[in-house]
């Protein structure tokens, strides 16, 4: 285990230095109480107490759009070239909630078939987290999930202790950043510091819904066909909002272009939502999942028992971040809370 | 055999050109605007005239067509007899009609008439002689004539024009985006109109158009008409959350939507 440390006064530094070698990306006010992630090049820039961003930086990972690949069919046979861009930078200050999103999509992108956009763009992300010693906001389900501390994930991960960081060095390339900066290594009461802070948190952070997490999936699979279901289908206005934000959705819908040679083109992909119209609508018009109430079931079923059957892990990170932007009310915490005093 | 491919190789290349698509451009109520995105396609233009001839075109050009067209682009909303009688007439000549613009699609701007008995406000327009003006309620083109393809917008997306005109010139369908705005506005990373406190018609809107107006600062107009499916009930709660009043997201709605109450479902 190593730990360095980061005076705040030097934070400018930091990120200065380390915009010099990469592009830094960190939560940005947008104002309204928004965040994003945008690119620094100075500590001012920064947002270091936020609410999750609007989007999470998955959109890092996987962009909104993404170009594949170009094709030309002036041949018989068509060609067709992948070009990736995937340039090199680094995210600052990722909430563990977030981490854990990143975490999930690792996974979901290693299987076979590998996603080597996702894989190569992933080699070139630099990742540092930051811890949350308090809730952003009511909305977060993180101790649920076990998300409110950091699980790894992360290059360098800060603890804010006061007038300083403790920086915990998880990979050798972050090693090489801290040692290459200078950084003192962390003494023994700074690391008692930590583990304060860690110690508060057991208070200030506590299951927010009263339900054990393990129980979960049991509750789902007993509340397919709740009542819960049509009500929250019938406040959705399907405007796909809460899969949007959501750190580990990951569907897309891929599309080809041609251009007006008629000839050259690209395939592009796109994020789409299992809770949109057209997401389950095949030709001749058939919708399997017509009713709002069975998309909203499908969101969740996809974060707290489809992904434990299949990963071993809850794709909900906690992150609040479909409550905060559900135009119609609809509120995580809420749901499960109702799905699971139905299941008593 | 050197003969015969030299034979074929020639003539192929001379109707090549000849056999450009004949596009043509009309307009009927409507501000002209659309045909404007037109001209303003810049460097873009001279890829459109590179896959397309365009003979008709009165804001551009002066030249006529007396043939038929292989493509035909109509602006603007159909509010007399007049011109029912001229969008029959150029349909009946045209062996792809595509409607652009909001005015063409859904009646836009123009179906606000809709809202009023026609005779008073053709007296409010035209004053004690009115009946000398030809008037009718506002009508879609598709509500008059077969239309083949939609662009919607407000003005129309220069980025989607193109889209459907490749479509066109392909004999493809083209699906207009069925997802709302708020999709797009998403993906774009923008403040919600809603938290700023502002209504906006992005959540029961068509997407497609790149989130325009949310994107530059302005809540979404409706322009693109509504989602085939919009969720009449939820609006309830999004109206109680923003603490706005019912009227007021109806209102907007009028603005451009007012001629789909002539749609028989409701849909195109």
């Amino acid at each position: 285990m190593n730990y360095h440390i980061l005076m705040k006064g030097e934070l400018d530094m930091f990120v200065k230095k380390l915009s010099k070698k990469m592009k830094v990306y960190a939560p940005v006010a947008k104002g309204f109480s928004n965040f994003a992630f945008e690119e620094v090049s100075s500590a001012g820039e920064i947002a270091m107490e936020y609410i999750p961003t609007i989007l999470p930086p998955k959109k890092y990972f996987m962009p909104p759009r993404e170009k594949m690949l170009d094709f030309d069919l002036t041949e018989g046979k068509p060609k067709d070239t992948a070009n990736l861009d995937a340039e090199k930078l680094a995210v600052f200050a990722v909430h563990t909630c977030d981490l854990a999103g990143i975490q999930c999509l690792n996974m979901v992108f290693s299987e076979r078939p590998r996603d080597y956009n996702y894989l190569l763009r992933k080699e070139n992300i630099f990742i540092i987290g930051l811890e949350c010693l308090k809730y952003c906001d009511g909305n977060a389900s993180c101790a649920l999930v076990g998300n409110h501390y950091p699980n790894g994930g992360y290059d360098l991960f800060f603890t804010d202790i006061g007038d300083k960081y403790v920086i915990h060095v998880n990979t050798q390339k972050g090693e090489e950043l801290v040692e290459g900066m200078g950084l003192a290594k962390a003494s023994s009461a700074d690391m008692a510091a930590l583990d304060r802070a860690r110690e508060a948190k057991k208070h200030t952070f506590q299951n927010e819904i009263g339900v054990d997490p393990k129980k979960l999936p049991e509750i789902f699979a007993k509340g397919v066909e709740s009542p819960v279901w049509k009500s929250v289908g019938d406040r959705c206005i399907s405007c796909g909002n809460c899969t949007n934000v959501c750190p580990t959705c990951y569907c897309f819908d891929m599309a080809d272009t041609v251009n007006l040679d008629m000839k050259t083109g690209f395939r592009t992909r796109t994020w789409d939502s299992c809770q949109v119209e057209p997401f389950a609508t095949v030709a001749g018009g058939e919708n399997f999942r017509e009713e709002r109430s069975a998309r909203q079931r499908h969101r969740y079923f996809r974060k707290f028992k489809y992904s434990v059957d299949k990963f071993y892990r809850s794709f909900c990170t906690g992150c609040g971040r479909c409550t905060r932007t559900c135009m119609a009310k609809i509120n995580l915490k809420e749901t499960l809370t109702s799905l699971a005093a139905e299941s008593k | 055999m050197k003969t015969a491919k030299n034979d074929t190789k020639a003539p192929a290349k001379a109707p090549k050109a000849a056999a450009k698509p004949k596009v043509a451009f009309f307009d009927f109520a409507c501000c002209e605007g659309c045909q404007l995105q037109i001209t303003n396609f810049g460097e873009l233009l001279l890829d459109v005239l590179g896959a397309v001839d365009v003979v008709e075109f009165r804001e551009a050009i002066s030249e006529k067509w007396d043939g038929d067209y292989d493509v035909v682009f109509i602006e603007g909303s159909i509010a007399d007899h007049h011109a029912e009688e001229r969008l029959k007439k150029i349909r009946a000549r045209a062996k792809v009609l595509i409607a652009y613009g909001s005015c063409a699609t859904i009646g836009g701007v123009n179906g606000m008439k809709n809202s009023f008995e026609l005779d008073e406000i053709r007296q409010s327009v035209y004053g004690k002689d009115y009946k000398l003006f030809d008037s009718t309620a506002t009508k879609a083109v598709h509500q008059v004539v077969k239309v083949d393809y939609f662009i919607h917008g407000c003005p129309v997306y220069i980025p989607e024009i193109v889209e459907v005109l490749k479509h066109a010139l392909r004999g493809l369908p083209y699906n207009v985006p069925d997802n709302p705005v708020c999709v797009e506005c998403k993906l774009n990373e923008n403040v919600c109109m809603y938290e700023r406190g502002i209504a906006c018609l992005g959540p029961w809107t068509k997407a497609g158009c790149n989130s325009w107006c949310t994107s530059n600062g302005n809540i979404c107009y409706g322009c693109r008409g509504e989602v085939t499916n919009p969720a009449k009930n939820a609006a309830n709660d999004v109206i109680s959350k923003y603490n706005l009043k019912p009227e007021l997201i109806k209102n907007k709605f009028d603005m451009y939507n007012k001629c789909k109450e002539n749609d028989a479902n409701g849909k195109h």
